[in-house]
């Protein structure tokens, strides 16, 4: 009998459950207030009249179900992790459980809006996160040995240059660049988006090679004026993996995924050599490539026109910006418009108009509807959820006992934390705005799913150096 | 009545959400602390340093002259990972030389290596005392025995 012994109750993840408390009160809650938001508005729509308060008006038990089943599945992981995994870092699931469950109630939110049009929205977003809970789990179990990931690291950037070589074909059938799903890979009703996948086959890939190469590549044997480049030949196979995937994605217009892999290149790259010189040098390049890209690409000038676009001074506008303002940059001043709408505590869950005004709300432009919504308020907590997940990611690397445990946990964090930057900087104006969905609040199974298999490697590096510790102490 | 009923809502969330910011970062500060409280145990358990061997002549290898590395009690050199003081230099062998400090004299004692340890150029099969400032040679590295 388990029950009897004070192992298994002793090892459960208190604190873990302790954590998890807040984020289920969180979820409950919007989701009661979703339906009576609704109902508000509609009513206002029609006519002026207040309605009253009764208990008419709170949701019943099955209207609370896709929360209800989220938190179960959420329960579920924390017993999972404590029986097999008990020495996994703890504060993780909270953070992501509570960040996926605000996408889901977004979803279930966005779906019926006139711009997306989707009532089962809501439904598939829940469906994905389950489903990605799973995947976490089972990667959590597949990755026993971590020496399995890096032997096979040839393997990996195979699959990758398929999943680019996939994703380009599709591009060319397709043949609108325009259209926001020409990335996407379609197998029956399942819209699969490979580049989510490609970004963790890189950054196994490049962990793998650097922790062998690491030595060779910290001593920089060309010099070229005042910067020592690596010796070319063990560069070699990383830079050909890099241009492929960064012309590749030049070609089929994917701006975003660019700027996120060159990033993940230059962070790793300084992980593994510890040399600030290699990064100066690649943001160099990087200056020169974005520059002929500028001159060559006319999709890439009209992202920058957006981001020059004085949003504040709109009553001293031109004829040209007006229309530019409508057409070529008309995501973005109407995200722009819904997050200045938002104010300091936001109109509240439900009562925001961003589903109705801002394209791609449920994707890209997620952030400025949870800005509506939740207000300054809610963005710096939610800004602040992604801080200690990252923080965390990094902890877990610092902590890993061998080199390609902690460069492969400091690329997947800096996967996470590029990623963010990435699109938040985009919603409000400071970067040229780029396709690339949110971590776990966007809508998007390949996205959820992906982001989940970077979770379930952290947590088994954690776990694995928990139990190294453990057994030398 | 029902805007009330929203609005109370829409400040309980921010304030749930803060909560939970706190609740997480407390939960790692002390987190912190006991990993700092284990580090300073491991610290306070690890033997005492009582020598230096600096490098004076770093031979073929890739050892920077000048390095200085510390001596406990029982010190191993070689090329495996369970050495005191682990030199990858491929004229060291895995297990190299053990040098040990009993009633205030150094002994040096070649482990079986390929290359021999020496003291003062003399080869030290058999345990060799040393004084401080002798020259021990470790393969191809020579080093200074200091306090």
């Amino acid at each position: 009998m388990a029950s009897l012994s004070p192992g298994p109750l002793r090892r459960y993840r208190w604190k873990e459950l302790g954590l998890l408390i807040i984020p289920f009160m969180i979820l409950l809650l919007e989701m009661i207030q979703l339906p009576i938001a609704q109902l508000y508005q509609s009513t206002l729509r029609t006519n002026q009249l207040s309605i009253p308060f009764t208990p008419a008006i709170l949701p019943t038990i099955r209207d609370l179900i896709p929360v209800l089943g989220l938190i179960a599945a959420l329960a579920a992981m924390n017993m999972l992790l404590s029986f097999f995994f008990p020495k996994a870092d703890q504060v993780l699931l909270p953070l992501v459980g509570l960040l996926s469950g605000i996408g889901v109630l977004m979803a279930l939110r966005l779906g019926p809006e006139p711009l997306v049009r989707d009532p089962m929205l809501g439904t598939r977003q829940l469906a994905w996160v389950l489903f990605g809970l799973l995947i976490c789990a089972a990667t959590l179990f597949l990755l026993r040995n971590m020496n399995w990931l890096k032997r096979y690291k040839y393997t990996w950037a195979l699959l990758g240059i398929l999943l680019v070589a996939l994703t380009i074909v599709n591009a060319l059938r397709v043949k609108n660049l325009n259209s926001p799903t020409h990335d996407q890979l379609n197998f029956g009703p399942l819209n699969l988006q490979p580049s989510e996948l490609l970004k963790i086959f890189i950054v196994v890939f490049f962990a793998a090679y650097l922790s062998e190469n690491r030595d060779v590549l910290a001593e920089g044997n060309i010099r070229l004026g005042p910067l020592r480049l690596p010796p070319l030949r063990q560069l070699g196979p990383i830079l050909l993996m890099l241009g492929i995937a960064l012309l590749l994605f030049l070609v089929i217009r994917e701006l975003g995924l660019a700027l996120l892999i060159y990033g993940i290149f230059l962070s790793m790259l300084y992980l593994g050599s510890g040399k600030l010189s290699y990064v100066i040098g690649g943001l160099l390049v990087f200056v020169a490539l974005g520059f002929i890209g500028f001159k060559l690409f006319g999709y890439i000038q009209v992202r920058f026109a957006a981001v020059s676009l004085d949003v504040v001074n709109w009553q001293n506008w031109s004829q040209a910006t007006v229309d530019f303002s409508r057409n070529g940059a008309g995501q973005i001043v109407q995200g722009i418009i819904a997050l200045s709408s938002g104010g300091i505590i936001g109109a509240g869950f439900g009562l925001g108009h961003a589903g109705a005004l801002v394209p791609v709300v449920q994707s890209d432009m997620i952030f400025t509807a949870l800005g509506e919504e939740f207000g300054l308020a809610g963005l710096f907590a939610i800004t602040g959820i992604y801080l200690l997940i990252i923080y965390r990611g990094y902890r877990i690397a610092i902590e890993a006992s061998n080199e390609f445990d902690q460069l492969l946990a400091a690329g997947l964090t800096s996967i996470f934390a590029i990623q963010t930057v990435i699109i938040v900087a985009g919603n409000m104006k400071f970067l040229p705005l780029t396709g690339i969905p949110l971590p776990f609040l966007s809508y998007g199974g390949s996205s959820i799913i992906a982001n989940f298999i970077i979770i379930g490697i952290l947590l088994r590096i954690s776990h694995n150096t928990a139990l190294e510790r453990a057994g030398l102490a | 009545m029902t805007d009330v009923f929203l609005l109370i809502l829409r400040l309980l969330l921010i304030v749930l959400l803060y909560l939970f910011l706190m609740q997480v970062v407390i939960a790692i500060t002390r987190d912190l602390r006991k990993t700092a409280a284990i580090s300073a145990d491991v610290a306070g358990k690890a033997p005492p340093v009582v020598g230096h061997l600096v490098v004076v002549d770093s031979g073929p290898s890739n050892v920077l002259p000048g390095t200085r590395f510390d001596l406990q009690p029982q010190t191993t050199i070689g090329r495996g990972p369970t050495n005191t003081i682990q030199l990858t230099d491929n004229f060291i062998s895995g297990e190299h030389t053990r040098l040990w400090f009993r009633n205030g004299v150094w002994y040096v004692q070649d482990a079986g290596s390929t290359n021999g340890t020496f003291v003062n150029n003399q080869p030290a099969r058999d345990a060799l005392a040393a004084k401080l400032g002798d020259i021990i040679q470790v393969g191809f590295i020579r080093f200074k025995l200091g306090a």
